[in-house]
Parts: C-alpha cells; sequence; structure tokens
C-alpha cells in the first residue's frame, strides 16, 4: 500500500505490538523468576522485576542440579541435546537430500511409489509408530545411547519433499551440460546439485536443529539413565518433584539455559535462513 | 573434428508418438548445417540424439565413422550451446569453462591455456571472475560458447542459441558464430526456427517438417529452387505467394498447365511481381489494400480475389492505396507445385 493512512497504521501496530508482548511476555516472566529466591513464588503472586538471586541460581544449575529430583546438572544435559539436535538435523538433511536426489534424477523402477511411501509418511507424526518404534530400538539394544536418541527421528519426509521440489526447479539443461562436461551422477551432485542447494539446506538446518531440540517423548522413553537426558525433559522432572515445591526459580534458570542454543543458532543463520526460505536462484 | 553421419534416425516417444522419422543426412568435416523447421518438427530431438541426451529408437548416428547410439554424451566428445545457456550459476565464468576440462583430467597448464585463448577469442577476459547472473544475456552466450570451444570437441551442436537475445544482439552473435566456426572449421550443426538466422549462417541448410527432411542444399539453392511447397513457403521473408491455377484466367491457367502439367499451385516470391507490364506469364488485376515501407524496399499488399498477395518493390512506388494495379509475373519466377506438394519444372 502507498498511500499514507495513518490511522491503519496505527492498528497495525497496535496489533503487531499486542503480538509480540503475547509471545514475549513468557519469556520474560521466566527470565525474571530466575533471577529470585526460592520462597519468592510462595506468596502465588508473580514478581515482573528482577530479583538479586540470579548467580546463585544459574550457579547452581550449572554446578550440581537440583539433588532432590534426582537430575543432573544442566552442563552435561545441554551437551546430550546439542549432540541429538545436530544428530537429527545434519542426519534429516544428509538422508533427505539424497533420498530427493534419487527420486528426481534417476529412473527406476517403483520410483513413483517410492516417493508417495515417503510422502504418506507425512501423516504419520512420530507418536503413531512409537510403541513398535521403542520395540525395535529397544530390541537393537539402543537404549540408552546416542544412536537410539537420533536414528529413530532422522527419516524425514518433510525435507524429502522440499529437496525434491527444490531440485525440480533446476533446469534440466544444467544436468545436460553437466552430462556433456563429463559429470558422472555423484561428481553432478557434489559439484553442482549440493551447491545450489546451500541456502535450503541452510534454512533447514534451523528449523531442523530447533526441532531436534525441543524432542521431548521421544527421550523420555529411550533414556532411563540420567547420563543421556536432555534439557528438554530433563526441565520436566525438575518441575514435578515429590513431597515439596518445586523450585521454581531454578527451573526457571534452567528453562533460560535450554533456550540460548536455538536462539544462538537462529539469529547466526537468520541470514541464510531468509535468502533459503525466499531466493530463486538460478 | 570430425563428420557426423545420420542413417535412417527415428525417434519414438511412448504412446507411439513419432517425432523423428527416417532421417538420413552426413555432414562433412568442418561443415556448418543448420536444420530449421516450425516448432515442433523434430529438429530439437534430432540434435539431442546426435548429443546423446535422447535415446534414439532405430536407425544409427556416427561420429567420425563410429556408431555412437550407445555411448554417453561425455564419450561423444561433442560440446553443446543451449538456448537457455545452461552456465553453473553457482560458479565463476573461469569455473564454468574449466569445469568439462577438469573432470577429463586435463592437466593444469593445458586448462589454463586454452581458458585464456578461449577468453581471448570471445573478449569475456574482464569477465572471468564473474558469476554468470552478473552477466548481461549476450556475454552469458559468449560464456556458453567458450564451455563448448575450450574442450575442442570433435562437434559443435547449437540448441536455438540466440533466440533469448534481443533483435540486435542476435544479428552481431549470428556473425560471430559464423566467424567464429569458419575459423575454428569444427563441424557444428546448429537448430533454429528462425529462417534469416538458417539463411545467413548454414553452409548447408536442412528444412524439416513433421519428423521428416524437406529439402537438403545450400541457402541460395533451398531459395531459388525450392522443391516442396512447404520450403518455399518457409524461406523467405514476407514469405512466398500461393496462387491455386483454378483460380487463375482460363488462357493463364492452360498456359501454365501446357509448360508444367499437373500443377495445382503456383508460387511467386513477393519480388516476382512486378507493377509494370510485361510479356508472358501472368497478369493479375489487383486492388492495393495497404502500403507497408520498410525502408530500402516496401511491401505492398494486394486483394486479389479472396486471395491476398504480398508484393516488395524496390524504393517508393508510385501507387497510392485502394487504386488497381496490374501485377505481371515473368514466366522464370512461376515456382510450380504439382497437388502433392512437390515441385514441378516447367519447360
Amino acid at each position: 500500500m502507498v498511500e499514507n493512512r495513518p490511522v491503519l497504521d496505527f492498528i497495525c501496530h497496535l496489533i503487531l505490538i499486542a503480538g509480540v508482548v503475547v509471545v514475549i511476555f513468557p519469556v520474560y516472566l521466566a527470565v525474571i523468576a530466575s533471577t529470585h529466591g526460592p520462597y519468592d513464588f510462595m506468596s502465588g503472586l508473580v514478581p515482573l522485576l528482577p530479583g538479586s538471586q540470579a548467580v546463585e541460581n544459574y550457579s547452581v544449575m550449572l554446578g550440581t542440579g537440583i539433588s532432590s529430583s534426582g537430575t543432573p546438572p544442566v552442563w552435561p544435559m545441554l551437551l546430550n541435546s546439542l549432540v541429538m539436535a545436530l544428530g537429527v538435523a545434519i542426519g534429516k538433511i544428509v538422508i533427505s537430500i539424497l533420498s530427493a536426489f534419487a527420486i528426481v534424477y534417476f529412473r527406476f523402477p517403483f520410483r513413483s511409489l517410492a516417493f508417495w511411501l515417503i510422502f504418506i509418511t507425512l501423516m504419520l507424526p512420530v507418536e503413531v509408530r512409537i510403541l513398535p518404534t521403542y520395540k525395535v530400538v529397544a530390541d537393537l539394544g539402543m537404549l540408552n545411547s546416542y544412536p537410539g536418541l537420533i536414528i529413530p527421528i532422522i527419516a524425514s519426509a518433510t525435507a524429502t519433499f522440499l529437496f525434491r521440489q527444490f531440485f525440480l526447479t533446476i533446469p534440466d539443461e544444467l544436468l545436460e551440460a553437466a552430462r556433456i562436461d563429463s559429470a558422472g551422477p555423484l561428481r553432478f551432485f557434489w559439484d553442482i546439485l549440493l551447491p545450489l542447494s546451500r541456502t535450503n539446506i541452510a534454512a533447514l538446518f534451523v528449523i531442523l536443529f530447533v526441532l531436534g531440540w525441543n524432542q521431548y517423548l521421544w527421550p523420555l522413553l529411550v533414556t532411563t539413565d540420567p547420563g543421556y537426558y536432555t534439557v528438554v525433559m530433563g526441565i520436566k522432572r525438575m518441575a514435578t518433584v515429590a513431597e515439596s515445591f518445586p523450585q521454581w526459580n531454578l527451573v526457571m534458570a534452567a528453562v533460560v539455559l535450554a533456550l540460548l542454543p536455538p536462539v544462538i543458532v537462529v539469529i547466526a543463520m537468520q541470514r541464510f535462513f531468509v535468502k533459503g526460505l525466499v531466493e530463486t536462484e538460478k | 573434428m570430425a563428420s557426423i553421419e545420420l542413417k535412417g534416425v527415428s525417434k519414438t516417444y511412448p504412446g507411439n508418438v513419432q517425432a523423428v522419422s527416417g532421417i538420413d543426412l552426413s555432414i562433412a568435416d568442418g561443415e556448418l548445417v543448420v536444420l530449421v523447421g516450425p516448432s515442433g518438427c523434430g529438429k530439437s530431438t534430432l540434435l539431442r540424439m546426435i548429443a546423446g541426451l535422447e535415446a534414439i529408437t532405430d536407425g544409427t548416428v556416427s561420429i567420425d565413422g563410429r556408431v555412437v547410439n550407445k555411448e554417453e554424451p561425455a564419450e561423444r566428445d561433442i560440446a553443446m550451446v543451449f538456448q537457455n545457456y545452461a552456465l553453473y550459476p553457482h560458479m565463476t565464468v573461469r569455473r564454468n569453462l574449466e569445469y568439462g576440462l577438469r573432470n577429463r583430467g586435463t592437466p593444469r597448464d593445458i586448462v589454463n591455456q586454452r581458458v585464456a585463448e578461449a577468453a581471448r577469442v570471445l573478449e569475456i577476459e574482464p569477465l572471468l571472475d564473474r558469476r554468470p547472473r552478473q552477466l548481461s544475456g549476450g556475454q552469458r552466450q559468449r560464456v556458453a560458447m567458450g564451455r563448448a570451444i575450450v574442450r575442442q570437441p570433435k562437434a559443435f551442436l547449437f540448441d536455438e542459441p540466440l533466440s533469448n537475445l534481443d533483435a540486435k544482439l542476435r544479428g552481431q552473435m549470428r556473425i560471430e558464430i559464423k566467424k567464429l566456426q569458419r575459423t575454428l572449421r569444427t563441424t557444428s550443426v546448429y537448430v533454429t526456427h528462425d529462417q534469416l538466422e538458417a539463411m545467413t549462417l548454414a553452409d548447408r541448410l536442412v528444412v524439416m517438417n513433421a519428423g521428416r527432411i524437406e529439402q537438403v542444399g545450400s541457402p541460395t539453392e533451398l531459395y531459388d529452387r525450392p522443391q516442396t511447397q512447404f520450403v518455399a513457403g518457409f524461406l523467405g521473408s514476407p514469405p512466398m505467394n500461393f496462387i491455386p491455377v483454378a483460380d487463375l484466367a482460363t488462357g493463364e491457367a492452360a498456359e501454365i498447365q501446357r509448360r508444367a502439367p499437373g500443377v495445382s499451385v503456383v508460387g511467386v516470391r513477393p519480388d516476382g511481381f512486378s507493377l509494370t507490364s510485361g510479356e508472358g506469364g501472368l497478369a493479375l488485376r489487383a486492388r492495393l489494400a495497404l502500403i507497408e515501407p520498410v525502408g530500402a524496399e516496401s511491401h505492398l499488399y494486394f486483394s486479389w480475389g479472396r486471395h491476398t498477395l504480398i508484393a516488395a518493390v524496390q524504393g517508393r512506388p508510385n501507387v497510392v492505396e485502394n487504386e488497381e494495379v496490374t501485377l505481371t509475373v515473368a514466366p522464370p519466377r512461376l515456382h510450380c507445385f504439382g497437388s502433392d506438394g512437390r515441385r514441378l519444372e516447367s519447360a
């Protein structure tokens, strides 16, 4: 809209600001809560201004953890989450770009059947297949291990589909030129397809990293050894303690710490992320 | 450099769609052959079969005396220039030029030398470190040609390489391609739907229609003595006028029948009409509907019965629109075609 309409502008901004406030407020509360002492929440009123216990709370979480709920310090859990999120993001990208490559560029029997089978799994979220998957993972002895945390989540119809759509926009002549230039399939993939997919890969990495980081149900099922707890499920354990009040100040400190890595990844890769979503470079 | 030999080459797509049928053509070493025809006539398919990008249903393609039907494009040692250039967007111009050579394991110093040489010939030296996206259409076209040249292949295949350029640039690049081909003397097959491009570039012209070759010959040969009505109508701008013999005056029709028995259509090039009266041939009384001055000559559109006739005359004619004029055609300027569309030689 080119014309200047102050009233409309005002209303638009009001709605946008209201939306931002709604999103930001709980995060703000978490940050505030993590700076108070353990008894500041007993009154039922949540304080809105920072307290004085920030250093103590964070050092407890990073150092010893909450002993009463049996969770380890946040450090190892953050590390577990990082391993899982990276594993899931990288694994998904590798698997899906390769399967998209096969589906788009190779003529093999039942090619479209293969594509539709992958596509159909979009309809089946992890929760639907969680029992059989658990059984398989348990039988393979992968409980309480990184492979057990990562591998079952890797297969991704969404990413395969996105890569397929992207590959379909690459002109056929590029493949033909590469064939004339003596590039075999793998060289074509490595020299041409992969560099062209760079921004898409970056955008997907951001999405998948956050997705992997936020996994809750699956780590809850396959890990019983605190050494493999991820931070998201660890927080849940801290909040449900028997025979005492949850130490909300400490829980919130863990929440804030758990929030940081995805935020860092998103901010660091924001440039590529936006580019990957909007750019149609050919 | 090499000769290319096509024997009975056919292409049938699934669903029994015959795109190309029974093409016999031999292209001599160093020759520039242009395949021309309306869209969908199979010329691109034929080129892609020579390149190895399209499987050959029937017949054989040989390059340099060796049948290459089963070979991959890379093994055929040909280079191709695509309509949309097909440059690798993420590589610099230099990398684009080098890519084919590197994949073949050419030694570094030879690669550098060939790229430098091609860049010099095509005058793209200042562009070597840019990306395709930063180049204009004409520059991209040069890079695409450079990519073909550096390989020093047995043959160049051009697939409508100029159709993405504007008219002026197209004319310029046409001349450059011709010069380049003259210098390098590399066997070339060039596909276009633009008959002007075809006429000016070709050593030999192949006119195709509906998957078959209509006529092969030098551009002037095809223009002067088209063997079919299709070739006659396709080459030349403005196109040839076709007049059914049945519409002619009885005396004229009889005279033409006598000279070329079986004639059903006579063709006259626009420059074959004369506004001054002449002896023999045809004299058509027509009304001038429109004058189109195009510079050195003028195109006159006449209504003659239910036909529109186009005449091209030098300079500015001294006739006005809506005037009744007698158009005459000298007998040698008449092209006679039988009812099957084939040329009939008149006695």
